[in-house]
């Protein structure tokens, strides 16, 4: 019973859980996260870039983040560059 | 910091970055790339579809490792279990360490996904389980947050273990434990010596087949250099039998353990994979048909210093002198 309720009460809504919103930083510059709902994701302010969230999963890895420009629209661009690699826009699946 | 530019942005993400790892080289941090990491995701999304439940290997190497909690009195609410085989951890766990909350990371998303799925046939124990796709390499968890840092089997395809070890230290509270296990040198030697005989035969040259894998020697110096404190480090040897060769591969595929080197070689052409398979069962076929294959797996404790752990007493501190003790010995005659 208490199983599923911490399932949808994870599920439900935009963003995460409790115990992951005290616990995860910005993996590239340790700062503490936002969460954004609107594009439900988690915001760096420090170095001004967006995690995506897929399904109550945050997705942190560095590549896969997004840099947020001036202008506050997400644009497609690889936050962490190796040279070997071209990523060209990490679209989220729904 | 909004204004910048591109290239500008870029080089200061990677001087953030190298503050990640504790390293006193200045701003950058050693950057020897071996492993391509985005295609280890890719084979770790493959893995997560073609994995065994109840792989016996796998298995034993996770329930090794979490014997090891119970050989200690303390308590781990807070885990956090980084990549390799994170189903087998969780469905093995059965309640020790006293974990409350364990949260499950891996660099791939199809993986954590099968392992929130799994989460419905595991027996709750009451555990709160988290799932959050992160790379082991710089690790979104805060400091001083955890109590106990599992890995069984992923750090061995990290570029930089020292610094996934040190951000592993940082993220872990006063006495918390770090339990690694990793494959060791001597895994699949004979894979590597079928792979260049068959490849010097065929090609007349070699390219890497097998990754670099850490010797048992520096196991201990990663933990110390890490700066864990009563660092213990073991070796096991576990020996695999499979019908054939490419029985070894297809196992190795639902692992994500095959190869993910940077200056792998593309190509595999049918013929050396032909003599690779060949070779190995002439040189190392038990009677009965069945090929062996080695997997050492070096496992490591460390903790993160605490007061109430023990330490070497300071110079000088001494109470009771080598004299005294030779007395108690040689029944009161003290000489010299």
């Amino acid at each position: 019973m208490v199983r599923v309720n911490r399932m949808l009460l994870r599920d439900g809504g935009v963003g995460i859980c409790k115990t992951l919103s005290e616990i995860l930083v910005c993996p590239l510059s340790k700062q503490p996260l936002r969460v954004c709902e609107k594009s439900n994701s988690l915001i760096s302010d420090a170095i001004s870039v967006s995690y995506s969230i897929v399904d109550g999963i945050p997705c942190l890895v560095p590549n896969d983040g997004k840099i947020i420009e001036a202008d506050d629209t997400l644009k497609p661009d690889g936050a962490i560059d190796s040279l070997d690699r071209k990523r060209e826009g990490q679209g989220d699946s729904p | 910091m909004r204004a910048l530019t591109g290239p500008l942005y870029r080089i200061l993400l990677q001087r953030r970055t190298s503050l990640c790892t504790d390293n006193s080289d200045g701003f950058q941090s050693s950057k020897v790339k071996i492993f391509d990491r985005h295609l280890k995701r890719k084979q770790r999304d493959r893995a997560a579809w073609l994995m065994r439940r109840k792989d016996s290997f796998v298995d034993s190497v996770a329930e090794n490792l979490l014997d090891r909690l119970e050989d200690c009195k303390k308590t781990f609410p807070t885990a956090l279990c980084l990549g390799g085989s994170l189903e087998a951890i969780r469905r093995l766990l059965r309640g020790r360490g006293g974990i409350q909350k364990l949260i499950m990371m891996d660099t791939s998303y199809d993986m954590i996904k099968l392992c929130k799925d799994a989460e419905k046939d595991v027996s709750n124990e009451n555990i709160e389980t988290s799932f959050v796709v992160g790379d082991e390499e710089f690790l979104p968890v805060k400091e001083s947050s955890l109590d106990l840092v599992i890995s069984c089997l992923g750090l061995h395809w990290t570029n930089d273990l020292p610094g996934a070890m040190i951000q592993c230290k940082l993220a872990l509270k006063p006495d918390g434990l770090f339990l690694a296990a990793i494959l060791g040198g001597e895994s699949l030697k004979e894979l590597r010596i079928a792979c260049t005989v068959a490849q010097m035969e065929r090609e007349g040259g070699i390219s890497p087949r097998l990754s670099p894998l850490a010797q048992v020697r520096d196991a201990g110096n990663l933990l110390t250099r890490a700066g864990f404190t009563l660092p213990g480090v073991d070796v096991d040897e576990y020996t695999v039998r499979y019908g054939s060769a490419l029985e070894l591969i297809e196992h190795l595929r639902a692992m994500a353990e095959t190869n993910a080197l940077l200056q792998r070689n593309n190509i595999l052409k049918r013929e050396t994979a032909l003599a690779t398979a060949a070779v190995y069962e002439s040189m190392f076929a038990a009677e009965d048909g069945t090929i062996p294959a080695t997997f050492q797996v070096i496992y490591m404790t460390g903790w993160k210093e605490h007061p109430s752990q023990q330490k070497a007493m300071r110079r000088g501190s001494a109470t009771i002198s080598f004299n005294d003790i030779q007395k108690q010995f040689t029944g009161g005659c003290s000489s010299s």
